[in-house]
Parts: structure tokens; sequence; C-alpha cells
């Protein structure tokens, strides 16, 4: 079972939201818990559930911690994708490979007034630039070969010019050439979280998601869309195993460690998701909770691993290479 | 109190010269090696810099891919991130990065800054610079450049919408390339404003510099050129309402110290050797903005220039200098290889700090920007030689006196 905690920072005491040190010391225990992630998720546009700028923020707890996995959103409105795919890299090699990009398939209202588009995009047109958008970041990913860098001070060589490629995507959105100025991802290519999915994005999420965030609803309900992802996933040559949906859960405060502890077996063991991603506001008793109580009742029903095992956010998530391209 | 020299430590891939990386004691992995730059930014705080200044390019600096991988600026940390990363590892200096205009959007930018601002308690600075590289341009679906007006047009617009929203206004700015909804959803500013740094010295640039910069980041070779710049752009402050001691001007300087001249000069020369030839013309045409350079004989001089839309005041001061000493191009490769442009300085601690001194009390410079030969070895001769000098001198403090980058440089709070 994967576990992603998403943290609702704003959630949290008013006069705790922008203490970077109390944020910090939580996703230092997340990481003493051993869960694969935690995401923090960012908006634009009003109330936003991160004080922080997610990158930035996503930067700093890098330095802090040593194996958890950092996961930020992102708007595809807010930033060129040239700019968001060179952000993502610097933060994979600044984790050690522990990074990953949660890109919405879900257009906020309000982001693009703030972003020079006050009139948006209609749904059509923001899949198929999301869609167009992801396509470059993950090309941009893979600009440099991992054995591209020479480092031959002697030679002169400093990396091997037939390593470095081109992007030349020239599409209806964008065109951009290429290659990033940040070398190749210590796990390859950051992780990509898709979030916001609705039906007619599902199998551009099967062709390029690492993860994707869906929401639960009925065990039955849930492993229908689980199935149907898993048959998509495979439609496009990829190993369905590949592609780890999490269903969100949020945390309700009057559960019990162990009827929370059942109602992630039940749906596990329906094989309704290959883990979860659970709300919680960025306080340390919601976490004192599920990390002292609920895990340990998980791991003692053998659901979730001790600890971590590789370095690397792909390395928790049993992920290899960086998707099908 | 005199007044006292304000320092930046501009930390650069593997080393300013175009051939630090292969300095035997060049850090080779500096671009992907994080560790290293947590080292180089507590070297610059335990020497009590007022800043880490970061430069910024949305692409490859060098077309040419065979120039390019001869040389260590492929590859690196993107800014914002990086900075970002240092701002809770270190816990007083300032935190300056550069970004564009050209291929940014005023909110994110602001919002991005101001959340810099705050993990680092009040130590971030933006770098506004715009883009004329059309390696940039490629990269963001653009098919030629703007014309230099157009560019400033852009980024005056820019600073103007980024600047309200960091004075927490809400802003509902519909302008020429821009509208903005909604104030940021972020406090103010520990430093009631991120720190406005700029560079164009073009007189379009430095009218924006005299309207909205905190800081001024220069390249000048000679006391001659500093000082006239200096008064120029001060000169200019007094029609937007402003003293002139609210911009500190910060000439770039890229020094070699040694513990004796002979050994500085033989380090600085040891450095010009590992220069291959073509990789000094490649990185000169791009300064000048001109592709062909490398079709003219380098032993020969400079050909004339047409003019062009790239870096108008760069290319102004290559051809002076050349003019002036009557240098070959591979002369001038080399010299401009070596500091980028900059001025470079090479002798004891005590001859650096003779010519640091002369321009700052001189009226040419409030300060420099110290761009270190090669990482981390000339940043630990410059925080362990030259400092300790300028301390000795009373041209520099001995330790933080405020928490913030605006108290470092002596600067207004913003109302």
């Amino acid at each position: 079972m994967h576990l992603a905690i998403s943290l609702d920072i704003a959630a949290a005491t008013r006069e705790a939201v922008l203490d970077f040190s109390r944020i910090s010391k939580f996703v230092l225990q997340a990481e003493a818990a051993g869960v694969d992630m935690v995401a923090i998720s960012d908006s634009a546009d009003g109330p936003s559930s991160s004080p922080f700028e997610a990158t930035t923020l996503l930067a700093a707890l890098a330095t802090v911690t040593n194996r958890i996995g950092l996961v930020a959103s992102a708007s595809t409105i807010a930033h060129q994708p040239y700019n968001l795919a060179r952000r993502f890299a610097s933060l994979d090699i600044i984790s050690h490979g522990r990074a990953g990009w949660n890109a919405t398939m879900a257009q906020s209202a309000g982001e693009a007034a703030n972003f020079s588009r006050p009139e948006g995009f209609s749904d059509a047109d923001f899949r198929r630039r999301s869609e167009e958008y992801i396509g470059i970041v993950q090309g941009l990913w893979q600009g440099w070969d991992a054995d591209a860098l020479l480092f031959d001070k002697s030679g002169g060589r400093f990396h091997d010019p037939e390593k470095m490629h081109l992007l030349d995507h020239k599409g209806e959105f964008f065109s951009v050439r290429g290659p990033l100025n940040v070398a190749r991802s210590p796990q390859d290519t950051p992780v990509l979280v898709l979030s916001g999915l609705s039906e007619p994005d599902l199998d551009n999420a099967a062709r390029t998601a690492d993860v994707i965030f869906m929401d639960s609803g009925s065990v039955e309900s849930t492993k229908i869309r689980f199935d149907d992802l898993k048959r998509r996933v495979a439609a496009r040559g990829r190993d369905p195993d590949a592609v780890k949906m999490l269903a969100t859960v949020p945390l309700a405060a009057d559960e019990t460690p162990t009827t929370v502890a059942d109602r992630l077996e039940t749906q596990f063991r329906a094989k309704s998701c290959d883990g979860f991603d659970i709300r919680l506001p960025a306080r340390h008793p919601a976490l004192d909770d599920f990390a002292e109580r609920v895990l340990p009742e998980l791991r003692r029903r053998g659901l979730v691993r001790e600890t971590y095992r590789g370095a690397t956010l792909r390395a928790h998530l049993g992920l290899a290479g960086g998707g099908d391209q | 109190m005199t007044a006292r020299m304000k320092l930046g430590a501009f930390l650069w891939a593997t080393g300013h010269h175009i051939a630090a990386w292969r300095h035997p004691k060049a850090h080779v992995t500096a671009g992907v090696d994080i560790d290293h730059y947590i080292q180089l930014a507590r070297t610059a705080e335990a020497a009590k810099f007022d800043m880490i200044f970061c430069e910024d390019a949305a692409g490859l600096r060098e077309a040419n891919v065979g120039i390019a991988s001869q040389t260590s600026r492929s590859i690196g940390f993107e800014p914002i991130s990086l900075l970002s990363a240092l701002a809770v590892q270190t816990s007083r200096i300032g935190l300056v990065s550069t970004a564009s205009t050209s291929y940014n959007e005023p909110y994110g930018l602001a919002r991005t800054f101001l959340s810099l601002d705050h993990l680092s308690g009040g130590r971030a600075g933006w770098n506004l610079v715009t883009s004329a590289s059309p390696i940039e341009a490629a990269n963001f679906g653009s098919t030629g450049l703007k014309p230099h007006a157009d560019r400033y047009e852009r980024a005056r617009e820019f600073a103007e919408v980024v600047t309200g929203l960091w004075h927490g206004n809400a802003p509902g700015h519909d302008g020429q390339s821009f509208s903005v909804h909604d104030p940021l959803d972020l406090p103010r500013s520990p430093q009631g404003a991120p720190v406005m740094v700029q560079a164009g010295a073009s007189d379009v640039g430095r009218d924006l510099a005299a309207r909205t910069a905190d800081v001024v980041f220069t390249a000048a070779q000679t006391f001659e050129e500093a000082k006239a710049f200096y008064d120029d752009l001060k000169g200019r402050m007094a029609a937007y309402g402003r003293e002139p001691d609210d911009i500190k001007i910060m000439p770039g300087v890229s020094p070699v110290v040694a513990q004796t001249e002979a050994e500085a000069r033989e380090k600085h020369e040891e450095l010009q050797e590992l220069i291959p030839d073509d990789v000094g013309v490649a990185l000169l045409s791009s300064y000048l903005s001109i592709s062909d350079l490398w079709r003219h004989p380098i032993d020969g001089p400079l050909p004339e220039l047409p003019e062009s839309e790239g870096m108008k005041s760069r290319q102004a001061l290559v051809v002076e200098q050349s003019r002036r000493d009557g240098l070959s191009i591979r002369q001038l490769a080399r010299h401009f290889a070596g500091a980028r442009g900059h001025w470079r300085i090479v002798g004891t601690a005590a001859q650096v700090a003779d010519e640091l001194q002369a321009r700052f009390e001189g009226g040419a410079a409030d300060g420099f920007n110290v761009m270190p030969s090669y990482f981390p070895g000339e940043l630990d001769a410059f925080a362990t030689l030259v400092v300790p000098e300028l301390q000795r001198r009373g041209l520099f403090r001995r330790d933080y006196e405020g928490r913030t980058l605006r108290d470092h440089l002596g600067l207004k709070r913003p109302a």
C-alpha cells in the first residue's frame, strides 16, 4: 500500500502557516513514519492551501529531509512549460531524486485572470493545452542522457554533445526547442502526479502519469474506475503497475485508528487502488494520530512496508523509468 | 561611522572564468551538487557578505553544441529553487536571483519571490532582466526577438505590477502586456518588500533603474567608466522623487587574489591557459551579438559591427576596450572570457583592497558584486584574505547589524 500525505497547511492554526520550522517538523515526522511522499498543494487564486508558493517550500524541505518524496502542485496557467520543467528538474537534483510535480487537469476559474488571460480557456482548449504541456515537460526532462556529463578536465570535455537532445516541439499552443539547462534527474525524471481528472483526461493520464490522485467513493465505484484506468494503461502498452492510483481520503476527526485502518484495508484488499492520498491539516495532533496509531496498525496487518527501501521517490513507489516515452 | 561598502557573492556554475571547471581545484560537479552551494553560501555568510547573487537564463548559453560541451555552463540549478534551498540553510545573508520579465508573468514572479522572502525572513531580492538571447526565445514559442524598446516597455509594466503586489495593493491591473485581478495571498514581506535589483546599462535601462531599483549591478572596466555610470544613474533619480542613496550601485569585480602578487598572476595565467581559442571567440561573439566572428583572423583586429537588438551597453564596452588597447580577437576573447567583461584585479589582498577602496571612496561604487574565477577556491580566498583587509580599513562590516537584506544594504523600508 502506497501512502501520500497531502498537507493542508492553511487548515492549521493561522499563526503557524508562515513558520517553516513547524512545517518542516511536520514533514520530518511523516518521514519518520515512512510514508512515500508529502504533497503540497498550491493555488495562485484566492486562499491557497499553502502559504508558501509550493516549489519554493519544496526546495527548502528537500534540504532538511533525506528520504521522503516531495511533491508540489504547479499550475499550467501560472508557468511556461520550459520554466516549470526546469524548476522541477532542479528540485529533483536538490532532493537527490525525491521530487514530483502534481499537475491538475481541472482549470481554476480565477487563476487565468491573474496571468493575463482574463478570458481563460474553454474546457476543450484547456485539455488539449494541458496534454501538450505535459508532453513538453516530460520531453524536456529527458533531454540529457544520464551519462551525458563527462567532467573531463584534462580532455576539456564537460559533456558529450551526442547525449544532449533538442526537443524541437512545435504544437498548437507551444513551441519549445530545448534542451533544459539542468542535468538529468537522479531518478530518471521527476514523478508526474495527475489530479483533478475527468473522464476525457483518462487516456492521456494512462499514457503519461506515474501517480494519479483520484477521489474515493464507495469501494465498488472506486474499483470500477481503478480497473478502467488500469485497462487504459495496458492499452497504451504500459505495465498496469507503472501507474499508481491513490485514492484521496480525508481523515475525519471522530474516527478511531482501528476504524481508519479497517476502512483503508477494505478498500485496498478489494483492489480498488494502489494506496491512499491522506488529506491532513498540517497540525501535529492529526499527524500524531495517523503516524503513531493508524500506521502501526496497518503495518501490523502487513499492508505497509516497514521502512524506506530505496533512496528516490520512484523507488518508494516501485516505479521504473519515466513513463513510456 | 564611515560608510561601509556592500558586497555580493555572485555564485555561478564552477566559476566566472570560462575555463574555471578545468582548474584542478575547481569543484567540477557544482551544477549537480547542492551541498557545494550550501557550503559556498555559508562561506559567504561567515564573511558577512550582504548577499548571494545568482544569474539566470532560460536556455543554453551557447548555440554551438561543440563549444557548449567545452564549458560547464549548459547545466546547473534553477536559481529560485536553489535560493529557496539555501534560505533555510543560512540565517543572515541576502538571497538575490535574476529572473526575466520576458518569459514570466508578474503575478507568479511576485508571489514566488515573496514566498522566498518569507522563507528567508526578509532576505530576498529580484534582479530584473529582459531577455535578449535567441536561444531563450526559442524555448518560449518566439520566432524573433522583440526590439529593445518593447522589451523595456514590458519590463516597466512588469516591475510596476510586481511592486504593487508586494505593497499589498489590490491591483485590478489591465495593461498593455499584463492583466492581474487579485492581490497576493501572502502577508507583507518582513522587509517591506523584496529588494529590486537591476543590471541593464542602456539609456532606457538606466531610466527604469532610476525609477524602480534598490540595487544596480553593472560592468565597468575603468574608474572613469564606473564613475560616469554612477553619476549618470544617481543624477536620474531626482526626476522620480528619489534620493541618491536609495540605490546602491555595485559593479562586478573578478579578483584573483593570493599571498603574493607573483602567485596571483601565476594563478590567473594558469586559468587563461585553459581557455580553448574556439570557446573564447564564441563567448566574445555572444557578447557582441554577432555569429560570424570566427570567420575573421583570430590575430587580427575586431571587425566593424552592425547595430544589434541584443545587449547594447555590453557591446559598446567591448568595442571601446578593443580599440583603446589595440587588442586582437584572440587577446580580446581571452580577456573577456576570463571576467565576462567585468573588472578584473589580480594581486594581493592589499592590492585588491586598494583598488576597491579607490572606487568606493572616489564615488564610483557603493559596493561590489564579487565574481570569483572558480569555486570554491577564489571565494575562499576573497573571504579569508580580502574581507579581513577591508574590515581592518573600516570599509566593511565585522558583523551583520540587522536581519533583513534591506537592513544590510542600508535601504529604506518601503511604506
